[in-house]
């Protein structure tokens, strides 16, 4: 596959996710089930983009790491901070 | 050196007798220079602060100073010191010792590099013009909400103190890439990380650290700077959690940042007793272990600053936990540097007993921070001189060591020895001092902290600290005066004074040659080696090298070709200094915003008018910068793990991003936070019914389809398609206007919404939701038009035919819109959908 075929397949894969991702919200699902799937819908269209866009698959996996290590870094501070509410 | 005569010859550098020189050097041993004489200014400066507070203390409720005095005086003090004196001081050193020591002729991007210095000194002396704008920030150093928000730091010289935190910050990430670049990609042959000298390794995982801890600590500045500037209301006293926000951005940043400060000292430490017991580090791969897991776990332990607040149990206990164990590794390395000690044969000289009493200090300073680790005595001993004998053991503690790396280094920058009787003068006042001005808090611990009044039981201990002080005060007199007289006067010093040093810089001539080293250094034999240069003859070289002659021919192919490339290496530019009085003279305008507008009369015109030039000379340099012809150091360069296939450039935009990744995780974090602490499912009572999914969706659509124009710009780029590439570039441009465009008018439809929840419209300050949804919004906002000034300069460029036969700024410009466009997947969800 050429590349342009390859970067216009990634785009209406990342526009029919974010066409999707909004339908949730009207789809009658249970608030908690519709949050978590909107959320994991972003997780993926990032890895998408990433991915392809950004072209971290064909780069060394010691650059995704670092981004991985900034993820990492951003989550635990919100996701302790939160839990620390009392 | 020959070369020093001539203006043209040293790669462009005016002489270093010339002023000129200093404003556009780029050399990394100069920049190194730089940063060292400015944080001993910075040293001086938050000095004189700290012993005005302490003739404040010298009866309990003096008026030596009025109370407001005081409080700006504490905590100036700490900023000052904190940010404006310990790291520059240590990255003095960083930025002279670590090319030198990884076999490098230069960091990767020497004008970033010069770029880093001027932002530093600029942001300083922002902080310093705050002083004269009714008061410079007055709420402590840890800048605790809700004291932080004009409510009670009305002054504009308080914003303008954040905002010169906020430009301190901006250089320490763009020296953070910098030296990560350098570091990974640029080491000499046969140098991999484990053979690293100790000094480099701390100050490689300084820099890891400071690249995702400042990027924390930018947003609680730029979130502090809209509650200032702009009217937000995360931090207001009334709002679900703000003064805990607060305290979780500046600890999540802040407990990093005590590793930060005192790693590069523990390498300092390392070095000297390496050098002076002729011993090498006992365990040295368990030290550099230790280090590292210390650096990981410096980010999970920021919560036990927050003991005395009202997180809950378990996390307290959590963090207690993990607290303590932060503490293990660091007993390693004190054990390591004390077998060191013993097993080696110890020489006293200055920089030793600074590095040795550093240690003592340190051990004393770690122990007593045990106490404060544990929750139960943290609640006795929190806000108590306990705390403050503790950390200035511990951050003082380091800067002994960072003294000793003074006297260590100097002989190798200036080229001269300093006078050692005076230089164990100065560690004898030094140490006294020290302790005379310390150790008795420990006594009179009961003392409130930050606060002049205090039990009169306690009046001698503080009498003591004050004369303690003034001793320390005036150990600094001899140590200005000695390092003056043997600048001017010392004697010659060799290329390495001190036997058993075994680093890359103690092989070279003191001060070392513009371009470092007579050849490619190598140390794949297991010592240092230069290729290109014949046996013994290395003085020839540099004359030649100096005097802008090609090297001697005879030499191996690839030396001869790399010589040939190091003489088109550029180290002048004036740019950087440029950029750095113009972020000054934009953000001293910015200083003058209030709730979203500048005060009226001559003084808002001021404001504005400087606002305005700021802003213009900002872009002019910006652009100035990126047109001029530089070229830095090429490769191939000899150990580069684990970044091996990628270009220099292309890393540091990607460490950059990951910064940029902490930056919006926090800003996305604070309003996870603030949701919670009001009740997620309540959040839509805040939010008008004005506030639909479709001008969100509509922009994803826009930033999704402008990202597929960048791919395809990059695929015309290789396909030599000039119009092609300006078309797809011109796209992206066209819809990142497209996106902005829309969502003006979205914010205007929502500024101007009637009803009875929100009667006078949904503006930032309405409530702390509108704040999250603006500043987040606009944030993201902020880097789509960074991007589209970038896209722009791109398509004049292509334009002209650029780019056809190098696509690699495209595809690195793509790197940063993507993440601008990724980040918005998660906006978009976040503030549209739940």
């Amino acid at each position: 596959m050429s590349k342009l075929r390859l970067y216009t397949a990634i785009y209406v894969v990342l526009f029919g996710l974010a066409t999707a991702q909004t339908l949730v919200e009207f789809a009658g699902l249970d608030y908690w089930v519709g949050l978590w799937t909107i959320v994991g819908l972003s997780f993926l269209k990032a890895a998408i983009v990433a991915g392809y866009y950004q072209h971290l698959r064909w780069e060394p996996r010691s650059i995704s790491f670092v981004l991985l290590v900034g993820l990492l870094a951003a989550l635990a501070l919100t996701v302790a901070s939160s839990y620390s509410i009392t | 050196m020959s070369a020093e005569t001539d203006s043209g010859g040293d790669h462009g550098l005016p002489d270093s007798s010339t002023i000129t020189r200093w404003l556009v050097t780029t050399n990394h041993k100069d920049v190194g220079i730089l940063y060292t004489v400015t944080a001993l200014f910075f040293l001086v400066f938050g000095g004189v602060l700290a012993l005005l507070m302490r003739i404040q203390l010298w009866t309990p409720g003096a008026g030596f100073l009025e109370a407001v005095s005081y409080n700006q005086a504490v905590s100036a003090h700490g900023l000052i010191m904190v940010f404006w004196f310990l790291s520059p001081f240590a990255f003095g050193f960083a930025n002279y010792v670590v090319p030198l020591q990884i076999g490098a002729r230069d960091l990767a991007f020497p004008r970033l590099n010069a770029l880093s210095y001027w932002l530093y000194l600029f942001s300083g002396l922002l902080f310093a013009v705050s002083f004269f704008q009714g008061a410079t920030f007055a709420g402590g150093w840890t800048m605790y909400a809700p004291l932080n928000v004009p409510v009670y730091t009305p002054d504009i010289g308080a914003s303008t103190a954040v905002l010169a935190l906020v430009l301190f910050v901006v250089s320490v990430t763009v020296s953070s890439v910098n030296f990560l670049t350098s570091m990974h990609r640029m080491r000499a042959e046969g140098l991999t990380l484990r053979r690293m000298p100790i000094f480099s390794w701390t100050i490689l995982l300084t820099v890891w650290m400071m690249l995702f801890a400042f990027a924390a600590l930018l947003a609680a500045l730029l979130i502090l700077s809209s509650d200032r500037l702009l009217g937000t209301q995360y931090f207001a006293a009334t709002g679900a959690g703000g003064s805990l926000l607060w305290a979780h951005l500046f600890w999540f940043f802040g407990h990093p940042e005590v590793y930060i400060v005192f790693f590069p000292a523990l390498g300092v430490m390392a070095e000297c007793f390496q050098t002076f017991t002729g011993q090498r580090l006992v365990g040295r791969k368990w030290f550099i272990a230790a280090m590292v897991l210390v650096a990981l776990q410096s980010f999970v332990v920021w919560m036990h600053h927050m003991f005395l607040t009202s997180i809950n149990l378990e996390i307290k206990t959590l963090f207690m936990a993990t607290t303590i164990g932060i503490s293990l590794p660091f007993d390693l390395m004190v054990f390591a540097l004390i077998y060191t000690l013993i097993k080696g044969r110890i020489r006293f000289t200055t920089p030793f007993l600074f590095s040795f009493g550093a240690l003592v200090l340190f051990i004393i300073g770690g122990i007593t921070g045990v106490f404060l680790g544990a929750v139960v005595l943290d609640y006795e001993f929190r806000g108590t001189y306990w705390v403050v004998a503790h950390f200035h053991y511990v951050m003082v503690g380091g800067v002994t060591a960072l003294f000793g790396g003074l006297y260590y280094w100097f002989p190798k920058m200036t080229g001269k020895m300093y006078d050692e009787f005076l230089g164990k003068l100065h560690f004898g006042l030094y140490f006294v001092g020290f302790n005379l001005l310390y150790f008795p808090m420990f006594l009179s611990w009961e003392t409130p902290r930050r606060d002049f009044v205090y039990p009169e039981a306690f009046v001698s201990w503080h009498q003591l600290s004050t004369v303690g002080g003034f001793v320390l005060g005036i150990s600094f007199l001899v140590m200005f005066y000695n390092l003056a007289k043997s600048l001017v006067a010392g004697e010659a010093a060799d290329d390495n004074p001190w036997a058993f040093s075994t680093t890359t810089e103690w092989a070279l001539p003191s001060p070392p040659p513009i371009e470092n080293f007579p050849g490619v250094p190598t140390f794949a034999s297991g010592a240092l080696e230069f290729r290109s240069a014949e046996a013994g003859d290395r003085s020839a070289v540099e004359i030649a090298d100096g005097g802008g002659e090609p090297a001697p021919d005879g030499g191996p192919a690839h030396a001869a070709g790399t010589d040939a490339a190091d003489h088109e290496e550029d180290h002048a530019s004036p740019w950087p200094l440029a950029v750095g009085v113009a972020s000054f003279v934009l953000l001293l305008g910015l200083s003058g915003l209030q709730r979203g507008g500048f005060p009226s009369g001559v003084e808002g015109g001021f404001y504005v008018a400087t606002t305005g030039v700021g802003l213009a000379a900002l872009g002019w340099t910006l652009v100035r910068l990126a047109r001029e012809r530089f070229v830095g150091p090429s490769g191939p360069f000899g150990e580069s793990w684990p970044f091996e296939a990628v270009e220099n450039t292309k890393l540091g935009v990607w460490i950059f991003l990951a910064s940029d990744v902490v930056l919006f995780g926090a800003f996305i974090g604070s309003y996870v936070f603030i949701r919670v602490a009001h009740g997620w499912t309540d959040w839509h009572e805040l939010v008008p019914e004005a506030h639909v999914v479709t001008p969100g969706l509509v922009n994803t659509y826009l930033l999704l389809t402008s990202s597929f124009a960048v791919v395809v710009a990059l695929v015309a780029a290789e396909r030599e398609s000039r119009w092609g590439l300006v078309g797809s570039l011109g796209l992206t441009f066209g819809l990142g206007v497209a996106f902005l465009v829309n969502k003006a008018m979205e914010w205007q439809h929502l500024f101007h919404v009637h009803g009875e929840t929100f009667a006078n419209g949904w503006v930032p300050s309405t409530n702390v939701a509108a704040s999250t949804f603006y500043l987040t919004t606009g944030l993201h906002g902020l880097h789509v038009i960074g991007g589209l000034c970038i896209a722009l300069y791109l398509v004049a460029r292509a334009w002209n035919g650029a780019y056809l036969d190098d696509e690699r700024s495209i595809e690195y410009f793509g790197l940063y819109w993507h993440f601008v466009d990724i980040v918005w997947l998660f906006l978009f969800p976040l503030f549209y959908i739940l």
